[in-house]
């Protein structure tokens, strides 16, 4: 039974999208979500290797790569990681343009084949969802067994994007905290980017401008988190993180 | 007379204890820069929270709970009562069952006032919420 969008979706999506210019890399053994990664980065304009991407993710002793790691690797590698989980985010983002790597059991029932391709294209008329899958061919799968390999993977999927280019169909927060996980990971620049892009999305909420305060002076500048922090205290002068971390700043400037 | 006592005393610990949250507070912005990830977690779950007890307060939702004979304040301190873990999933769920589209008019009354009965134990619809009783 083909695909049937009112049914299942409640956004409109268009008949068929393709995000072009993802590579098909031939994956090597067990490196299917490495490969995935890679492929994604590299759409990205990225020059990283699945080997690159596998020293931060994959688990030899598990022959394979675990969800969490999958967000990890892509955050250490300095890039936007959100996680989504249905049919309106997966194809809203494929229709915005980003490939969206997803978690599918390709097994049956007794003998699970867990593995991790990007969904780069579909077409309802044609019920067709197109995926590079860690093989040179590109991979064409009906609906109905997509549905079925992704359901029993949870429908888990990750939406993996430079700093400077937002998901379309994640919540702000979720957007949010994976800006702070970039801090976290050290990735300051990647961070500062997002929080901009962030900032620039969402102008009111000043909670990013205190994250990219917070990003540039863990860079060291000192003025550039000045700035920020200004800007987060005028969008809500209550808060007493921005006046805590403002006051920080303009004291060691000041010294 | 004995359970006053116990009423200031628990409102005197209360007290304290925010005196000294907040003089940590202060402490740690002389030490060091507050970080973003904590501010994320203190704010969202706070506006998460404010956003539901707003909701509560519009008056169709307010006559809606009425009519189902249950008490505002009743309904208010249960909601109250659910952790920001709770109060995140249940706005998620919310989300998704207005199809994520902006959350206006009837099907958000109608959603909080099935929300209010669920957590009043005189309903079961959503898998997510906690019966008290």
């Amino acid at each position: 039974m083909p695909f049937d969008p009112d049914a299942r979706l409640t956004i409109d999506a268009p008949t068929r999208a393709q995000v072009s210019g993802v590579p098909l890399i031939q994956q090597e053994a067990f490196y299917c979500g490495p490969a995935s990664i890679a492929m994604v980065m590299q759409w990205a304009g990225a020059d990283i290797s699945q080997q690159d991407v596998a020293a931060l993710a994959f688990s030899p002793g598990a022959g394979g790569t675990y969800l969490a790691d999958m967000i990890g690797s892509s955050r250490r590698l300095g890039q936007l990681a959100v996680e989504i989980g249905d049919f309106d985010q997966l194809l809203a983002e494929v229709a915005a343009g980003h490939p969206v790597i997803v978690f599918q059991n390709l097994g049956l029932g007794v003998f699970p084949v867990w593995h991790y391709g990007v969904v780069t294209g579909y077409d309802f008329a044609k019920d067709e969802v197109y995926l590079n899958s860690g093989q040179l061919d590109q991979m064409v799968m009906p609906f109905a067994v997509f549905e079925r390999t992704w359901r029993r993977g949870d429908y888990w999927g990750l939406v993996v994007l430079p700093p400077d280019q937002l998901p379309v169909s994640a919540a702000e927060t979720d957007v949010l905290s994976a800006a702070a996980a970039l801090e976290r990971v050290d990735q300051l620049e990647a961070a500062e980017a997002l929080y901009e892009t962030g900032a620039a999305q969402w102008p009111e909420n000043w909670l990013w401008q205190f994250g990219l305060g917070n990003a540039r002076y863990a860079q060291g500048d000192l003025r550039g988190a000045r700035q920020a922090l200004r800007r987060a205290r005028a969008l809500d002068p209550s808060i007493p993180e921005i006046r805590a971390n403002l006051a920080f700043v303009e004291a060691e400037i000041a010294s | 007379m004995g359970l006053m006592n116990i009423g200031k005393k628990s409102v005197a610990v209360v007290l304290s204890a925010q005196l000294v949250l907040a003089t940590q507070a202060v402490t740690m912005a002389q030490a060091e820069m507050l970080g973003t990830d904590a501010a994320i977690n203190k704010y969202t779950a706070l506006s998460n929270r404010n956003a539901l007890m707003d909701e509560m307060q519009r008056a169709d939702v307010q006559a809606g709970i009425i009519e189902l004979g249950i008490d505002p304040a009743e309904a208010e301190a249960r909601l109250a009562a659910l952790s920001d873990a709770e109060i995140s999933t249940i706005l998620t769920q919310m989300e998704r069952d207005n199809a994520g589209a902006d959350i206006v008019g009837t099907l958000f009354t109608v959603f909080i006032i099935l929300l209010v009965t669920d957590l009043l134990c005189l309903t079961r619809i959503f898998n997510f919420t906690r019966c008290v009783r």
